[in-house]
């Protein structure tokens, strides 16, 4: 009996072992938080608009036709990274996107879009990060699909890569199937 | 050129690492053993001090320094740089693995031959393991054809000074315990008929790991308190826990080794925990370095080497626990000792120290389970902690306190009464006069502060009579966790938290302290811009005691906004405020702390630290010639 039982810590270590293998080898994101916005309507807020001089109202952009949401922030690098992606989601699939431009210095953030083009149709200037705790943002860059009614359907925190750009446009086709 | 010649040097550690594996098995102190340890040994500070010359010298053709750094940084965060990136940090975890090496290499003597090659060839085995994670998945040498200008920078909130020495410190304690590792699987494969005394060969291993483990922890959370501006100084984020479950461990074989060393018992169990902590050492590792859990330790995210460092465990743990299942069980023993003795409180400590650790251990991996079975995000956090932690530490502080003046073997019981009347009376007197001051009430409170008074009382009785039964550095270690609780348990339960709007010349009332918001200015850094309040706060009697300075920075080459406490230290209580946002016109967002005797926590931790080091002269002494 006694002798069995040393071979128990063995057996413990196995179990955790093969568990955390499973979780490295199976696809998913830790840094993949399930939003409590899921589902709702997006949070109302007003703000300035970063490059026209008119007053961005959330209930005049959504509610019309799909919308991407997508923070970001010249200071953030996987924001440069995901932005080719970006822009491609309005250049090929005509698109609207929503840009909030999260705590960042307007003048800096102009000259970053006349470098790498401005994909979005409107931005709204987020300086002091409110508009982020609105919508439960865990870190830049982060993307959020609005459906047609102004609802949050999908919410992805991170760049978008090659494989986040072909999810969010299945993600899009079903939302228009859907209708 | 200067880069090559730091990969150069890591590989011959690779080199020298395989040779001592091979060379280890002859068992004979040759020349080659000793050119093969002093070679690995400096090879590897070679490849570490080549990576910090890089830093200084802002060489932004490598990788690592070009993501790392930048030529604005301080020389102090340039040098700690290396090690606050994954790639810079497995070299030190290298160079420290290979000083331990040379340690252990100068324990060999006649009679231990066989032991010490036994344990040089598994560290050997460690060594190449961590060489070759660090050459193939997190090489810091590696180059970029165009040399940028300048770096991306360093995350400001890391450029502190307790910071830039928390790693290191915190690696000597987890890589003291490869030592341990090694020498039990070493024991366990030889058997017990060649009469080594390898539990004084360990003890000193695990002396210096608990100790550098204390004092890694206690500056980390130090760090957290002043830094990130949250009031707290623990949050049990799962890479604070993967520090603590070594240290709780090692307490408990820390203290096992004492009943070994005079009672011949408990080594099975001593052997068991020497894997253990090392395995845990590594499974921390793994949890921060393959990016499966989130936390604010999380570094660069790569699924190989996650898989790397998880099959690298998988052996280490396979084979060392296959070999204590089976060949461990000629250290039982069936000596069985009274609760009343100092083994027996040992033992207990034992006991609830291995709880703790599991109860930590299970909170951690929780969340992960649950996502691989049900595919559910949940997450555990403190209040599980607090309510299962708390409870089981205390019968451990209750017997702490009166551990040391038990005698070993069954002792009179009313001899023990006679011994411990002294210092239950000062307890109460400590205890009960705290309260009138602070007049604050809770049972844990009580509890937590009794306890604490209880040790302190026991343990300052005993260097007031000079009445050694334990050496000194017991004592003063166990002085040391005496102040440590009373720390936490003050500034837990008598804390006071304030959240205001504040204009200028506004006033606010934090116990008996006003707070007066006077100014607010912008200031300039070295490498930030900051936003900076000025509080004057004054005692009841309209008194000035000082001036507070938080700010709100910005530091434009990273990009990154911090907050910087500001901070009123004194030893009854530190005053400790925090400037949110706001604007002139609606006035200021202020976070306003009073924390009573919350420095203890840290000089109680370096009061530990001390004690051991002390312990750690006392053993080195007694090692066999």
């Amino acid at each position: 009996m006694k002798k069995q039982l040393l071979k128990l810590p063995l057996l413990f270590f196995l179990i955790v072992s093969v568990i955390f293998f499973y979780l490295l080898i199976i696809e998913r994101n830790p840094s993949k938080i399930p939003s409590a916005l899921l589902d709702k309507n997006v949070p109302e807020f007003e703000a300035e608009s970063l490059l026209t001089n008119y007053q961005f109202t959330s209930s005049k952009e959504f509610g019309n036709e799909i919308v991407l949401v997508n923070f970001f922030a010249t200071w953030c690098k996987p924001c440069r990274d995901e932005h080719s992606y970006i822009k491609r989601f309005s250049d090929e699939k005509k698109i609207k996107i929503v840009g909030i431009n999260y705590k960042d210095n307007p003048e800096k953030a102009i000259q970053w879009l006349k470098e790498l083009g401005n994909p979005y149709s409107v931005i709204a200037k987020d300086k002091k990060g409110k508009i982020a705790i609105d919508w439960g943002v865990y870190g830049i860059p982060e993307t959020f699909v609005v459906n047609s009614k102004g609802v949050i359907k999908y919410r992805h925190v991170g760049p978008v890569s090659q494989k986040e750009y072909k999810k969010i446009n299945l993600i899009i086709k079903k939302i228009n199937n859907d209708k | 050129m200067v880069p090559s010649l730091g990969n150069f040097a890591l590989w011959i550690s690779l080199f020298f690492g395989i040779f001592q594996y091979f060379i280890s098995k002859k068992n004979s102190k040759s020349k080659l053993v000793s050119i093969t340890v002093n070679g690995l040994l400096f090879s590897s500070i070679i490849s570490f001090f080549t990576l910090m010359y890089l830093h200084i010298s802002s060489n932004f053709s490598v990788i690592n320094v070009f993501q790392n750094s930048h030529t604005t940084k301080p020389l102090l965060y340039k040098i700690s740089g290396v090690w606050g990136n994954h790639e810079g940090s497995m070299l030190l975890w290298i160079l420290v693995l290979t000083i331990f090496n040379y340690f252990i290499f100068k324990l060999y003597n006649k009679k231990n031959l066989i032991f010490v090659s036994k344990t040089l060839e598994i560290q050997a085995f460690i060594i190449i393991g961590f060489i070759i994670f660090t050459i193939f998945t997190s090489n810091p040498f590696e180059t970029m054809i165009q040399t940028p200008d300048n770096g991306l920078g360093f995350n400001p909130i890391l450029q502190d000074p307790a910071l830039a020495i928390h790693p290191p410190l915190l690696y000597i304690g987890y890589v003291g315990l490869s030592a341990a590792f090694s020498m039990s699987v070493a024991t366990l494969t030889l058997g017990d008929q060649k009469k080594i005394p390898w539990h004084n060969y360990i003890k000193p291993f695990v002396l210096v790991s608990w100790s550098f483990l204390t004092i890694g922890i206690a500056l980390g959370s130090l760090w957290a308190y002043y830094e990130l501006g949250w009031g707290g100084w623990w949050f049990w984020d799962p890479v604070e826990n993967a520090s603590f479950m070594p240290w709780l461990l090692s307490t408990a074989l820390l203290h096992s080794l004492i009943i070994v060393e005079k009672k011949q018992s408990l080594k099975i169990w001593v052997l068991f925990l020497s894997i253990l902590a090392f395995l845990l050492s590594v499974i921390g590792t793994f949890l921060v370095r393959s990016g499966i859990l989130t936390s604010v330790h999380t570094f660069a995210l790569d699924p190989s080497r996650g898989i790397y460092i998880l099959l690298f465990t998988a052996i280490l743990g396979g084979y060392s626990l296959i070999l204590f299942g089976t060949k461990s069980k000629v250290y039982f023993s069936n000596n069985y000792f009274s609760f009343f003795s100092k083994e027996g409180s040992i033992l207990v400590n034992n006991i609830i120290m291995t709880i703790v650790c599991a109860t930590v251990f299970l909170g951690t991996v929780y969340p992960l389970l649950v996502e691989a079975i049900t595919n559910n995000k949940i997450s555990v956090g403190e209040p599980y902690y607090n309510s299962t932690v708390v409870p089981i530490m205390l019968p451990a502080f209750l017997i702490m306190g009166i551990g040391p003046i038990l005698s070993w073997g069954n002792g009179n019981k009313l001899d023990i009464l006679k011994k411990i009347y002294p210092n239950i009376f000062l307890t109460i007197i400590m205890t009960v006069s705290i309260f009138l001051f602070y007049k604050s009430y809770t049972l844990l409170g009580i509890a937590g502060i009794s306890l604490a008074f209880w040790i302190i009382s026991n343990n300052l009785l005993l260097l007031y009579k000079r009445k050694f039964t334990y050496s000194l550095g017991v004592i003063i270690a166990h002085l040391g966790v005496g102040l440590l609780i009373l720390g936490i348990t003050a500034s837990s339960i008598w804390q006071i938290e304030k959240i205001a709007t504040m204009k200028i010349n506004s006033e606010l009332q934090i116990n008996n302290y006003k707070i007066k918001f006077n100014q607010i200015k912008e200031v300039k850094g070295p490498n930030y811009l900051a936003l900076q309040g000025n509080f004057i706060i004054s005692d009841n009697k309209k008194n000035i005691i000082t001036t507070l300075k938080p700010q709100n920075r910005f530091y434009p080459i990273a990009g990154i906004f911090t907050t910087e406490p500001s901070i009123h230290v004194t030893l009854l209580r530190d005053l400790y405020i925090v400037l949110g946002e706001g604007n002139i016109k609606d006035g200021w967002i202020i976070r306003l702390y009073y924390n009573p005797l919350v420095i203890w926590i840290w000089i109680g931790a370096f009061v530990i630290f001390i004690g051991g080091i002390i312990s750690l002269n006392n053993n080195l002494r007694k090692l066999p010639r």
